[in-house]
Protein backbone atom coordinates (compact mmCIF):
# COMPACT_ATOMS: atom_id res chain seq x y z
CA UNK A 1 0.00 0.00 0.00
CA UNK A 2 2.58 2.21 1.10
CA UNK A 3 5.01 1.70 -1.98
CA UNK A 4 2.03 2.39 -4.23
CA UNK A 5 1.42 5.49 -2.58
CA UNK A 6 4.51 6.72 -3.08
CA UNK A 7 4.97 5.64 -7.01
CA UNK A 8 1.84 7.68 -7.15
CA UNK A 9 3.36 10.87 -5.44
CA UNK A 10 6.54 10.47 -7.61
CA UNK A 11 4.68 9.98 -10.66
CA UNK A 12 2.54 13.06 -9.91
CA UNK A 13 5.64 15.12 -8.78
CA UNK A 14 7.26 13.97 -12.46
CA UNK A 15 4.41 14.65 -14.40
CA UNK A 16 3.98 18.31 -13.51
CA UNK A 17 7.56 18.88 -15.47
CA UNK A 18 9.07 21.08 -17.86
CA UNK A 19 7.48 23.48 -20.48
CA UNK A 20 3.90 23.94 -20.21
CA UNK A 21 2.09 26.41 -22.13
CA UNK A 22 -2.16 26.32 -22.11
CA UNK A 23 -4.39 26.62 -23.19
CA UNK A 24 -3.80 24.40 -26.47
CA UNK A 25 -6.78 26.35 -28.22
CA UNK A 26 -7.18 29.53 -26.69
CA UNK A 27 -9.90 31.95 -27.94
CA UNK A 28 -9.81 35.51 -28.70
CA UNK A 29 -12.00 37.82 -26.62
CA UNK A 30 -12.62 41.54 -27.17
CA UNK A 31 -10.18 43.84 -25.00
CA UNK A 32 -11.45 46.72 -23.04
CA UNK A 33 -9.63 49.05 -26.19
CA UNK A 34 -11.35 49.30 -29.41
CA UNK A 35 -9.55 47.43 -32.29
CA UNK A 36 -7.30 44.97 -30.21
CA UNK A 37 -8.30 41.38 -28.97
CA UNK A 38 -7.06 39.93 -26.25
CA UNK A 39 -5.62 36.26 -25.82
CA UNK A 40 -5.09 35.05 -22.21
CA UNK A 41 -2.06 32.17 -21.59
CA UNK A 42 -0.64 30.53 -18.98
CA UNK A 43 2.99 29.59 -18.84
CA UNK A 44 4.42 27.35 -16.26
CA UNK A 45 8.16 27.09 -15.86
CA UNK A 46 10.06 23.40 -14.22
CA UNK A 47 13.46 23.61 -16.07
CA UNK A 48 15.63 24.39 -13.33
CA UNK A 49 18.35 25.47 -16.32
CA UNK A 50 15.55 27.74 -18.20
CA UNK A 51 14.75 31.29 -16.64
CA UNK A 52 13.89 33.14 -19.52
CA UNK A 53 10.95 32.81 -22.13
CA UNK A 54 9.81 34.36 -25.61
CA UNK A 55 5.93 34.69 -26.69
CA UNK A 56 5.38 34.74 -30.39
CA UNK A 57 2.80 34.99 -32.61
CA UNK A 58 2.17 33.83 -36.67
CA UNK A 59 -0.50 33.34 -39.37
CA UNK A 60 -0.44 29.99 -40.94
CA UNK A 61 2.57 30.07 -42.56
CA UNK A 62 4.81 30.88 -40.21
CA UNK A 63 5.24 34.79 -40.91
CA UNK A 64 5.51 36.73 -37.63
CA UNK A 65 2.21 38.62 -36.69
CA UNK A 66 2.63 42.28 -34.37
CA UNK A 67 1.43 42.00 -31.37
CA UNK A 68 1.73 43.61 -27.78
CA UNK A 69 2.10 41.46 -24.18
CA UNK A 70 3.18 43.08 -21.05
CA UNK A 71 6.55 40.96 -21.42
CA UNK A 72 7.51 39.85 -25.10
CA UNK A 73 10.48 38.20 -22.90
CA UNK A 74 9.27 36.32 -19.54
CA UNK A 75 11.50 36.12 -16.38
CA UNK A 76 10.37 32.60 -15.25
CA UNK A 77 11.66 31.31 -11.85
CA UNK A 78 12.19 27.15 -11.31
CA UNK A 79 8.28 26.18 -10.65
CA UNK A 80 6.88 29.55 -11.26
CA UNK A 81 3.53 29.97 -13.12
CA UNK A 82 2.79 33.11 -14.90
CA UNK A 83 -0.46 34.23 -16.72
CA UNK A 84 0.14 36.20 -19.77
CA UNK A 85 -2.07 38.96 -21.91
CA UNK A 86 -1.15 39.23 -25.76
CA UNK A 87 -2.80 41.59 -27.40
CA UNK A 88 -3.54 41.42 -30.93
CA UNK A 89 -5.02 43.89 -33.84
CA UNK A 90 -8.29 43.55 -34.19
CA UNK A 91 -7.83 43.28 -38.02
CA UNK A 92 -5.30 40.59 -37.54
CA UNK A 93 -7.75 38.17 -35.67
CA UNK A 94 -8.42 35.91 -38.37
CA UNK A 95 -5.02 35.76 -39.80
CA UNK A 96 -3.62 34.59 -36.13
CA UNK A 97 -3.08 31.09 -36.09
CA UNK A 98 -0.29 29.90 -34.02
CA UNK A 99 0.52 31.65 -30.16
CA UNK A 100 4.02 30.28 -29.31
CA UNK A 101 6.51 30.23 -26.32
CA UNK A 102 9.85 29.65 -26.54
CA UNK A 103 12.74 28.84 -24.19
CA UNK A 104 15.82 31.42 -23.85
CA UNK A 105 19.19 30.31 -22.67
CA UNK A 106 22.01 32.41 -21.69
CA UNK A 107 25.06 32.84 -23.91
CA UNK A 108 26.90 32.24 -20.33
CA UNK A 109 25.14 28.87 -19.83
CA UNK A 110 28.01 26.17 -21.37
CA UNK A 111 26.07 22.99 -21.63
CA UNK A 112 27.31 21.16 -24.45
CA UNK A 113 24.52 20.66 -25.81
CA UNK A 114 21.48 22.38 -24.83
CA UNK A 115 17.75 21.67 -25.66
CA UNK A 116 15.15 24.25 -26.50
CA UNK A 117 11.89 23.96 -26.28
CA UNK A 118 9.19 25.54 -27.94
CA UNK A 119 4.74 25.09 -27.17
CA UNK A 120 2.52 26.56 -29.86
CA UNK A 121 -1.13 26.71 -29.23
CA UNK A 122 -3.12 27.15 -31.76
CA UNK A 123 -6.15 29.66 -32.15
CA UNK A 124 -9.13 28.54 -33.76
CA UNK A 125 -10.75 31.48 -35.50
CA UNK A 126 -13.10 31.92 -38.31
CA UNK A 127 -10.28 31.28 -41.08
CA UNK A 128 -9.33 27.73 -39.34
CA UNK A 129 -13.14 26.93 -39.42
CA UNK A 130 -13.69 27.41 -42.64
CA UNK A 131 -11.03 25.46 -44.13
CA UNK A 132 -12.10 22.71 -41.88
CA UNK A 133 -15.64 23.44 -43.46
CA UNK A 134 -14.10 23.15 -46.87
CA UNK A 135 -11.50 20.31 -45.93
CA UNK A 136 -14.43 18.25 -43.91
CA UNK B 1 -52.98 43.51 41.43
CA UNK B 2 -50.04 41.14 42.00
CA UNK B 3 -47.26 41.64 39.39
CA UNK B 4 -45.31 38.21 39.57
CA UNK B 5 -41.51 38.77 38.59
CA UNK B 6 -40.17 35.96 36.01
CA UNK B 7 -38.85 33.24 37.32
CA UNK B 8 -35.04 33.35 37.73
CA UNK B 9 -32.96 31.04 35.72
CA UNK B 10 -31.38 28.53 37.98
CA UNK B 11 -27.80 28.38 37.98
CA UNK B 12 -27.31 25.10 36.03
CA UNK B 13 -29.45 25.82 33.18
CA UNK B 14 -27.21 28.74 32.82
CA UNK B 15 -24.25 26.82 32.33
CA UNK B 16 -26.18 24.33 29.52
CA UNK B 17 -27.22 27.32 27.64
CA UNK B 18 -23.51 28.48 27.63
CA UNK B 19 -21.78 25.15 26.97
CA UNK B 20 -24.44 24.83 23.89
CA UNK B 21 -22.83 28.74 22.83
CA UNK B 22 -19.61 27.19 23.19
CA UNK B 23 -20.08 24.37 20.71
CA UNK B 24 -22.05 26.43 18.55
CA UNK B 25 -18.88 28.73 18.34
CA UNK B 26 -16.76 25.93 17.72
CA UNK B 27 -18.47 24.34 14.76
CA UNK B 28 -18.68 27.63 13.16
CA UNK B 29 -15.23 26.69 11.62
CA UNK B 30 -16.01 23.75 9.97
CA UNK B 31 -18.75 24.88 8.69
CA UNK B 32 -17.19 27.80 6.64
CA UNK B 33 -14.17 25.17 5.46
CA UNK B 34 -17.04 23.00 4.27
CA UNK B 35 -18.04 25.40 1.67
CA UNK B 36 -14.17 25.60 0.45
CA UNK B 37 -14.45 24.02 -3.30
CA UNK B 38 -12.10 21.89 -4.40
CA UNK B 39 -11.39 22.79 -8.48
CA UNK B 40 -9.17 20.91 -10.93
CA UNK B 41 -9.13 21.49 -14.80
CA UNK B 42 -8.13 18.76 -17.20
CA UNK B 43 -7.41 20.26 -20.65
CA UNK B 44 -5.43 18.86 -23.59
CA UNK B 45 -1.90 20.16 -23.18
CA UNK B 46 1.77 19.02 -24.17
CA UNK B 47 4.55 19.20 -21.72
CA UNK B 48 8.12 19.16 -22.93
CA UNK B 49 10.97 18.20 -20.80
CA UNK B 50 14.39 17.84 -20.84
CA UNK B 51 15.29 14.40 -19.48
CA UNK B 52 19.05 14.31 -20.90
CA UNK B 53 20.74 17.18 -21.74
CA UNK B 54 23.61 15.31 -24.41
CA UNK B 55 27.20 15.70 -24.45
CA UNK B 56 29.60 15.97 -27.88
CA UNK B 57 32.26 12.85 -27.71
CA UNK B 58 35.14 13.89 -29.42
CA UNK B 59 36.43 10.61 -30.58
CA UNK B 60 38.56 12.09 -33.40
CA UNK B 61 39.84 15.33 -33.89
CA UNK B 62 37.79 16.21 -36.56
CA UNK B 63 34.66 14.91 -35.48
CA UNK B 64 32.01 15.87 -32.19
CA UNK B 65 29.27 13.07 -31.77
CA UNK B 66 26.35 12.03 -29.32
CA UNK B 67 27.06 9.19 -29.88
CA UNK B 68 27.67 7.06 -27.04
CA UNK B 69 30.26 4.97 -29.28
CA UNK B 70 32.14 8.34 -29.83
CA UNK B 71 32.07 8.52 -26.00
CA UNK B 72 29.06 12.15 -26.09
CA UNK B 73 25.78 11.54 -24.26
CA UNK B 74 22.38 11.13 -26.47
CA UNK B 75 20.27 14.32 -25.47
CA UNK B 76 16.94 12.37 -25.00
CA UNK B 77 13.42 14.50 -24.90
CA UNK B 78 10.33 13.84 -22.95
CA UNK B 79 6.81 14.73 -24.23
CA UNK B 80 4.08 13.88 -22.20
CA UNK B 81 0.74 14.27 -24.26
CA UNK B 82 -2.64 14.20 -22.42
CA UNK B 83 -4.74 14.08 -25.44
CA UNK B 84 -4.30 12.18 -28.62
CA UNK B 85 -4.60 14.20 -32.27
CA UNK B 86 -4.42 17.23 -30.32
CA UNK B 87 -0.27 17.74 -30.90
CA UNK B 88 2.57 16.74 -33.21
CA UNK B 89 6.19 16.76 -31.94
CA UNK B 90 8.84 18.76 -34.21
CA UNK B 91 12.49 18.00 -33.02
CA UNK B 92 15.42 19.56 -35.29
CA UNK B 93 19.07 18.32 -34.64
CA UNK B 94 21.71 21.12 -34.39
CA UNK B 95 23.02 22.37 -37.72
CA UNK B 96 24.99 25.27 -36.09
CA UNK B 97 27.27 25.90 -33.13
CA UNK B 98 25.11 28.33 -31.45
CA UNK B 99 29.10 29.08 -29.73
CA UNK B 100 32.07 27.71 -30.90
CA UNK B 101 35.98 29.08 -31.30
CA UNK B 102 36.31 31.00 -34.77
CA UNK B 103 35.81 27.88 -37.12
CA UNK B 104 37.40 28.95 -40.87
CA UNK B 105 36.66 25.79 -42.07
CA UNK B 106 32.89 23.90 -42.56
CA UNK B 107 31.42 22.05 -40.70
CA UNK B 108 29.41 19.23 -41.90
CA UNK B 109 26.37 18.05 -39.39
CA UNK B 110 24.42 14.73 -39.63
CA UNK B 111 21.73 13.71 -36.93
CA UNK B 112 18.58 11.95 -36.62
CA UNK B 113 15.32 11.73 -34.35
CA UNK B 114 14.09 8.16 -33.03
CA UNK B 115 11.67 7.01 -30.49
CA UNK B 116 12.78 5.60 -27.73
CA UNK B 117 10.96 4.71 -24.77
CA UNK B 118 7.10 5.11 -25.13
CA UNK B 119 4.48 4.59 -22.33
CA UNK B 120 2.33 2.91 -24.37
CA UNK B 121 3.45 0.03 -26.74
CA UNK B 122 0.83 1.35 -29.40
CA UNK B 123 3.33 4.92 -29.90
CA UNK B 124 6.23 2.65 -31.45
CA UNK B 125 4.33 3.19 -35.04
CA UNK B 126 5.45 7.22 -34.42
CA UNK B 127 8.50 5.81 -35.87
CA UNK B 128 7.39 4.55 -38.93
CA UNK B 129 5.06 7.46 -39.66
CA UNK B 130 7.81 10.13 -39.35
CA UNK B 131 8.26 13.08 -41.95
CA UNK B 132 12.02 14.05 -42.65
CA UNK B 133 12.70 17.41 -43.64
CA UNK B 134 16.01 19.22 -43.95
CA UNK B 135 17.32 18.85 -40.04
CA UNK B 136 13.68 18.31 -38.78
CA UNK B 137 11.79 15.23 -38.12
CA UNK B 138 7.76 15.53 -37.75
CA UNK B 139 5.67 12.94 -35.13
CA UNK B 140 1.73 13.11 -35.21
CA UNK B 141 1.09 12.20 -31.91
CA UNK B 142 -1.89 10.21 -32.04
CA UNK B 143 -2.04 8.43 -28.84
CA UNK B 144 -1.77 10.04 -25.01
CA UNK B 145 0.82 8.75 -22.83
CA UNK B 146 4.84 9.57 -22.63
CA UNK B 147 7.51 9.60 -25.45
CA UNK B 148 10.84 9.57 -25.12
CA UNK B 149 12.53 10.55 -28.36
CA UNK B 150 16.66 10.18 -28.70
CA UNK B 151 18.33 12.51 -30.68
CA UNK B 152 21.84 12.02 -32.64
CA UNK B 153 23.92 14.77 -33.74
CA UNK B 154 27.47 14.68 -35.29
CA UNK B 155 29.83 17.57 -36.07
CA UNK B 156 32.32 16.44 -38.73
CA UNK B 157 35.14 19.42 -39.47
CA UNK B 158 36.38 20.82 -42.71
CA UNK B 159 38.27 17.74 -44.57
CA UNK B 160 40.02 15.65 -41.50
CA UNK B 161 40.68 19.43 -39.70
CA UNK B 162 40.87 19.14 -36.09
CA UNK B 163 38.35 21.32 -34.30
CA UNK B 164 39.94 24.34 -32.31
CA UNK B 165 40.05 23.71 -28.49
CA UNK B 166 37.53 25.62 -26.89
CA UNK B 167 34.09 25.16 -25.65
CA UNK B 168 30.89 24.18 -28.20
CA UNK B 169 27.66 24.32 -27.99
CA UNK B 170 24.78 23.33 -29.99
CA UNK B 171 20.78 23.63 -29.69
CA UNK B 172 18.25 20.92 -29.84
CA UNK B 173 15.06 22.50 -30.71
CA UNK B 174 11.99 20.76 -29.37
CA UNK B 175 8.99 21.88 -30.46
CA UNK B 176 4.98 21.02 -29.80
CA UNK B 177 2.60 22.34 -32.05
CA UNK B 178 -1.08 22.00 -31.86
CA UNK B 179 -2.95 20.75 -34.99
Amino acid sequence: MYRSVIALLLLLGEYASAHQFTPTYPTLRQAHVSGVMLLNMSLFNNRKEIEWYSINIFDKDWNSLAFASTDKLINLGYLERKNIEVYIRTRDKDRIVYVCSKSKTLATVKNPSIITSRICSKVKNEVFNSNNLTTG
Amino acid sequence: MINTLPERRKPLNRIFLMKKSLILLAALPCVALANVPIMGTVESKCVIQTDTTGVYGNPSPSELSTSGTAGGVQPIVRYDILAADHYKAVISYPNSFSSSPELPDVVNWTGGVTVGQTSDAGMSAFEAAKIEYNNTVEFDLTIAGSVWFDVDSTADYGYDKSFPAGDYTAMVLAECIAQ
